[in-house]
């Protein structure tokens, strides 16, 4: 893991799980290496958060009570029409066909290593269009 | 084993059934099952995985501090959950292919029950209504292991528990009331408790299972949990009858 950054400016990044403990640690982890983070636990909660503020990217998981991944990728892509926000799917489903029923630009399967999750977030907040204003 | 009665062990089995001899359904069925088991372990392996590294790049004085303390407590509950995980499906696994040797004995359901309520992990009140002197003729572990599960699950919010004992007939009837049991969840654990906080995702259909192996019957009646055991010789008839 890189030393911690300098926090002003790092996108924010919104991680939906209905795992209490997956928000947490990831959360921990995001945040200490500088970035803003925002969380839910199940796809409706999530699309609150993305009308709030919109993310630089989304750490989605896919299996999940009242709205499930799959629903809330839709869901978003029907609210952001031709601006998508970088979705990595993080499942422990074990199947990465399903990242692409999402559109997904990247997939994790848990258990992932903790520097492939910084190394996809910092792939899917690096272009500009994606960050928070 | 005739065709009824594979089919019937099948049933019995549940989600957890093997494939074999039941064709694509029971291929896929058992697919699904396993599938779902992987996920619940690897969520809780997940954290646990994370909070051991995390701690191991901590410097130590930090790793003594608030932020190490939440990552260990992290690191242990997840243990816990994936430790409660692989014990349920073992424990099917097992039963199903006949591993696990079954002792039968008399267990004074009084004793049962109160051994289940001490060792259950749940802050609920447990009230208990069994009759004097019943008791069930079944493998202790599995009647131990089956009512602990009951009242963890019934007093998973803290709501009060009820435990019930009756004679029926030549059965012992137990009924637990509390939360109410998660609708079909007894046969398929994704209808009942996923991502569970406390690893007991697949506790239900363990327990149906162990009750089937005991020599009794695991369902929902209503908002209750019952179960029905076979009864001892020697117990004493219900009164008034």
């Amino acid at each position: 893991m890189t030393p911690e950054r300098e926090r002003s400016g790092r996108p924010l990044v919104l991680v939906v799980d209905d795992d209490p403990d997956i928000l947490e640690a990831i959360c921990d982890v995001l945040e200490r290496e500088g970035y803003r983070v925002a969380r839910a636990r199940q796809g409706q909660e999530a699309l609150d958060r993305v009308g709030e503020e919109r993310p630089g990217a989304i750490l989605l998981d896919l299996m999940m009570p009242v709205m499930d991944g799959v629903a809330f990728a839709e869901a978003l892509r029907a609210r952001t029409g031709g601006a998508p926000i970088p979705i990595v799917v993080i499942s422990a489903d074990g199947n990465p066909q399903r990242a692409e029923a999402v559109g997904a630009q990247g997939y994790l399967a848990k258990p992932f290593d903790i520097d492939a999750l910084l190394a996809q977030v910092a792939v899917a907040t690096s272009d500009p269009a994606n960050s928070a204003p | 084993m005739s065709e009824k009665a594979d089919g019937a062990r099948a049933e019995e089995r549940g989600p957890g059934a093997d494939a074999e001899g039941q064709g694509e359904g029971g291929a896929g069925r058992r697919a699904s099952y396993l599938g779902f088991v992987a996920h619940e372990v690897r969520n809780p392996l997940s954290t646990a995985l994370w909070s051991a590294e995390l701690l191991a790049r901590m410097a130590p004085a930090e790793r003594a501090g608030a932020r190490g303390e939440k990552l260990v407590a992290m690191c242990l509950r997840s243990i816990g959950r994936v430790r409660r995980l692989v014990e349920d499906h073992f424990l099917v696994e097992r039963l199903d292919v006949r591993g696990i040797p079954l002792r039968p004995e008399p267990l004074p359901i009084a004793d049962l029950v109160r051994a289940a309520v001490e060792r259950a992990p749940t802050g609920a009140s447990v009230e208990t209504d069994v009759e004097a002197g019943l008791a069930a003729h079944a493998d202790r572990m599995l009647c131990e292991r089956t009512l602990e599960c009951l009242l963890a699950m019934a007093g998973a919010s803290g709501a009060p528990v009820r435990v019930r004992g009756r004679r029926e007939g030549v059965r012992v009837s137990l009924h637990v009331k509390g939360d109410p049991p998660p609708e079909g969840a007894l046969e398929d654990p994704r209808r009942g408790s996923p991502s569970d906080a406390r690893g007991r995702s697949l506790a239900l259909p363990a327990a149906r299972r162990a009750a089937a192996a005991a020599g009794g019957a695991l369902s929902v009646e209503g908002d209750e949990y019952a179960l029905v055991l076979p009864l001892a010789a020697g117990s004493p008839a219900p009164e008034g009858r």
